[in-house]
């Protein structure tokens, strides 16, 4: 009779306590983890996922227009060498990158970025590392063009698309007209194939959904750190969680200044600043940071714990933060329910 | 005597009527990654004083229609950025570290 006593007593405390954790009562001062019931719905009502995924007016999405982005994604004739396709770097069995610290480009040369994950792009706002791109359709002509990339030129991957017979027809039906292979219909097939890749549902979208069970009580912690006293939420924010803002988080520096080469030198903050990467679907192994100079997320943690580098350029949101090991764990534990099943993905047959 | 008094009368009239209307300054909110469109129908001399009540930095810039760009600095949490409008017609307001911030409006000609 004691013993039970004891388990019903045992028992409430473990409710109170996961009570505790989602709704912050007792919590160290933190705003997610204060938050009362209902506060707490409408902070994970804004981690919900979209039910529809946006094409632009001017970029109508269509099977056919799919279709051929996927092959052109797919085919290395889009490069110089004729060895290297967009889906040589963007692996979809590596998360859509290539899990190197740093991406290798023309002639086998190592260049100065991380090659980025492709998901999740048609919410996009600025598109490459420093946001040089303003829509998917301009982005997908900058690797292809770029001399250290692909190191071809739009002509000659026109040129080379109509010398293959079996285009003609996949461009017909996807722009029709007379002469549909063009270097603007290239990128636009490109663009929208890139706007079909979606995060699958992650555990965490199963509890934002309802599902208590779906994470555990660590990640639920986790998540109120999260949103609360470690801040990640000011830049993650949104349910792809980036609100693709730049950021100079302090990094060790290179001769790379990220956005600071496009914005003028007076905006001292986008000197060594960066795109605030998608939190989804994280390669768990590593590496991190846009050149992939961090190589465990508990060493990206210390790093934020650390505050980065001081100097002009450091965003104001970085601050030096106090946290226990437990609580890091928890972070990470919450990093993880992010991560979907990998849909599996069928390599296209190219013409 | 009452001719000088109409003339002065007349006179003072017409600067009034010639002379632009006072600057105003309008105040435009930005609650973090939004700034709100607040539907100002600025003029040429006025004032828009952006006040940040986010808890984050945001770093302004203006694009006229001209094309000339005028970037405010970096704007901490509640603080305010003020900058008189410099050209007639149609302006950009978007920031360094937050591309999806975009406010638009015009500005009118004294």
């Amino acid at each position: 009779m004691l013993g039970h006593r004891v388990l019903a007593v045992w028992s409430v405390l473990v409710c109170a306590a996961a009570y505790a954790v989602t709704t912050g009562v007792g919590a160290a001062p933190e705003p997610a983890g204060q938050a009362a019931p209902a506060d707490l719905a409408a902070l994970k009502a804004k981690f919900r996922r979209p039910d529809a995924t946006p094409f632009p007016k001017a970029n109508p999405h269509s099977p056919e227009k799919e279709a051929l982005g996927k092959a052109l994604f797919f085919d290395p004739r889009l490069s110089r060498s004729g060895s290297v396709s967009c889906g040589t770097c963007h692996n979809p069995s590596l998360g859509w990158t290539d899990g190197l610290p740093r991406a290798v480009g023309f002639g086998m040369a190592t260049l100065h970025r991380r090659t980025p994950p492709v998901r999740n792009l048609a919410w996009g706002a600025a598109f490459q590392w420093d946001g040089r791109a303003d829509s998917l359709e301009a982005q997908a002509r900058m690797p292809i063009t770029a001399p250290d990339e692909m190191n071809m030129t739009m002509d000659l991957v026109v040129e080379r698309l109509k010398a293959v017979a079996g285009y003609g027809p996949l461009f017909a039906g996807a722009f029709g007209g007379d002469d549909p292979i063009s270097a603007r219909n290239v990128t636009a097939a490109l663009a929208t194939y890139q706007r079909t890749l979606v995060s699958g549902e992650a555990p965490f979208d199963r509890w934002i959904a309802g599902d208590e069970t779906a994470i555990a009580p660590d990640a639920k912690s986790g998540f109120a750190l999260f949103n609360g006293k470690a801040g990640c939420a000011a830049c993650h924010s949104g349910w792809r969680f980036t609100d693709d803002s730049f950021h100079d988080i302090g990094l060790t520096a290179s001769d790379d200044r990220g956005r600071g080469k496009f914005a003028p030198p007076s905006v001292v903050a986008m000197q060594n600043a960066f795109k605030t990467p998608s939190l989804r679907d994280l390669r768990m192994q590593g590496p991190y940071m846009h050149d992939g100079q961090i190589g465990s997320l508990a060493d990206v943690v210390e790093h934020y714990a650390k505050g980065g580098e001081k100097r002009p350029s450091l965003s104001f949101e970085m601050k030096p933060l106090d946290l226990s090991e437990a609580e890091r764990r928890q972070l990470i534990a919450f990093l993880e329910t992010l991560k979907a099943e990998a849909a599996p993905v069928a390599l296209p047959q190219l013409p | 005597m009452a001719p000088i008094l109409l003339r002065s009368a007349l006179l003072a009239c017409l600067i009034a009527v010639a002379a632009p209307a006072a600057a105003e300054e309008f105040e435009i909110p930005i609650h973090h990654t939004e700034v709100l469109d607040t539907g100002v129908k600025p003029k040429l001399g006025d004032t828009l004083a952006f006040v940040n009540h986010a808890d984050i930095a945001h770093n302004l810039y203006l694009t006229y229609e001209d094309g000339t760009v005028e970037t405010l600095d970096t704007q901490p949490p509640r603080t305010t950025k003020r900058t008189t409008l410099k050209h007639a017609g149609h302006v950009i307001v978007r920031c360094w570290i937050h591309p999806i911030i975009r406010m638009e409006f015009d500005v009118a000609a004294n």
